[in-house]
This record gives structure tokens, sequence and C-alpha cells, in this order.
């Protein structure tokens, strides 16, 4: 896939992004590979010693302490982002086409009413990647207790986009290139 | 399949199956993965989850609740038991 993946407009300069070509067969095992090599890039960029990233029970990524981060990755690409002193980061690639019927099932009626083109900037996928960002940077608050990405609300303000669960609030970055849509979120 | 019809587990956790490999075609690591396993940890991504989900209302005939648990979405084995408990 010949993307060249950047740091969506406002995250804050300090964050650091590496991506990885998923080689074949493209599997779960070629997949988590991938993120690792782009979680140690984006560790090494960030200044980190260490650039090791076990799987915790749970299976999230366990970040070095001191460097918060999230892997995503599609079936061909794999992306890490880091950021040094932030509380959590979420991470979201998606190539995948978005059906009506997927939207109205992720996204209530005032999300798609205000946040969809032509009233607003974002398409199915944008906003999609965005609650699952979103979720990531924000499942790791234990008091938020297990909950499932797309009851996180979207709101805009300022051209800003703003995802909420429980009244925990995590600003998100989205931007597209060619056929891929790219979240980020960072809770500080 | 009417929605009166009594169901099985194991009927409905075929029909799941087949649901999964109309999504994924020949991903035989997701359309293999044991009853059991997390679905997400066997490869699935969100958006094919959400999609089976919605392929789940129409072959079974009802909606998914906005309080669904998270656990009740996590493997095979545990989306068959929500739809048989609702037809039950």
């Amino acid at each position: 896939m010949a993307v060249e993946l950047g740091i969506p407009a406002g995250v804050a300069p300090e964050t650091t992004l590496a991506t990885c070509p998923v080689p074949w067969p493209h599997g779960p095992a070629q997949q988590f590979a991938a993120g690792r090599r782009a979680a140690a890039s984006a560790l090494a960029a960030a200044g980190s010693a260490d650039r090791i990233v076990p799987r915790d029970p749970d299976g999230r990524p366990r970040f070095p302490r001191g460097f918060a981060g999230s892997i995503s990755h599609t079936d061909h690409l794999a992306v890490a982002v880091v950021a040094a002193g932030a509380e959590a980061v979420g991470v979201d690639i998606e190539t995948a086409a978005i059906s009506p019927r997927t939207a109205a099932f992720v996204l209530r009626e005032r999300e798609r009413r205000t946040l969809l083109a032509p009233a607003g900037a974002y398409t199915p996928r944008e906003l999609f990647a965005a609650k699952e960002a979103a979720f990531k940077a924000l499942n790791g608050i234990g008091a938020l207790g297990d909950f499932l990405f797309w009851r996180i609300e979207l709101d805009q303000s300022d051209g800003a986009l703003t995802a909420s669960y429980r009244g925990e609030p995590v600003p998100v970055w989205v931007r597209s290139e060619a056929d891929l849509s790219f979240a980020v979120a960072i809770r500080r | 399949m009417s929605d009166t019809a009594a169901i099985t587990t194991d009927e409905v956790k075929q029909r799941i199956r087949e649901l999964l490999a109309d999504l994924f075609g020949s991903d035989r690591s997701v359309s293999d993965v044991p009853d059991t396993v997390s679905l997400r940890e066997a490869g699935l991504p969100s958006t094919a989850l959400v999609s089976l989900l919605v392929a789940m209302e129409d072959a079974f005939g009802f909606e998914w609740d906005d309080d669904v648990e998270p656990e009740v979405l996590r493997s095979i084995e545990s989306l068959a038991g929500h739809v048989v408990a609702l037809r039950g």
C-alpha cells in the first residue's frame, strides 16, 4: 500500500508516528509483528530507550512508562503513535467501506446529522476511526469499566472533534489518505 | 426460519459461521475460529464485527440493545447464547 501517513494537523508536535508494512500472508501473526515493529520505531523517535511493547493479559499493548502509545493495523499496514508524557493514546486506521447500515449502527442520529457531509466535514469511515481511536485512549481509564466503542459520543467545536464517554473527553484528529482513514486520540 | 421457531445453540453457531464466511470469504483464520475464542483476538476487525452484528439482526430477526454487554459480543459461543436466550 503506497500510503505516506503523517500526524494529522493540530496534534502536538512531539507526537511520533511510525508505519510498517504487513508481510504476506497478512494474517494476525504478521499484523501483530508489524505493529510491534512500528511501535519500536515510534518509541525510538520519541526518545525511549525501551522499545519493547509486550501484550497485557487483556490483549492491550503495554508501552514503556512515560511513553503512551497505541497500535493499529489493516491487512497490509501497521501504524503506531507515541506521545511522551500523555496519559493515553489511541490510534486507528480503516480501509473498509462503511455502509449506511454500519454507519447507522455506530453513529447516533445527531452525529450522522451534524458531522457527516454535507452538513459536516467527515466521512463515515473517518468517524468510525475516530470512535475506535477514542475508545483505545479511554478504555484504559479504570473508572469507565468495559464498554463498546460505538457508545462513545462525538462532538465538534471550533473545527475540533472531541469524543467522550460518561463525561470523560478526549480530543480526536482525523485525516484520510487515498483509500485509508486515520484517527489519533490523545488524552493528557 | 421464523421468529417463533425453536432454535438450538448449535444451529445459531452454524448460522453465525455462515455469516462470517459470507463476510470473509476464504479467510479461514476467522471463519474457522473456535467457538469460545475471542473474535477480535482471532483477527476480526471492528468494521467486520459491526457488519456481523448487523447481519445477525437480519438473520435472526432482532435488534441489538444499546446496553448489550461487551462480553456478549466476544465469541461465536457468546453471540449464539445471546440469540438463543432472546428466542427462548
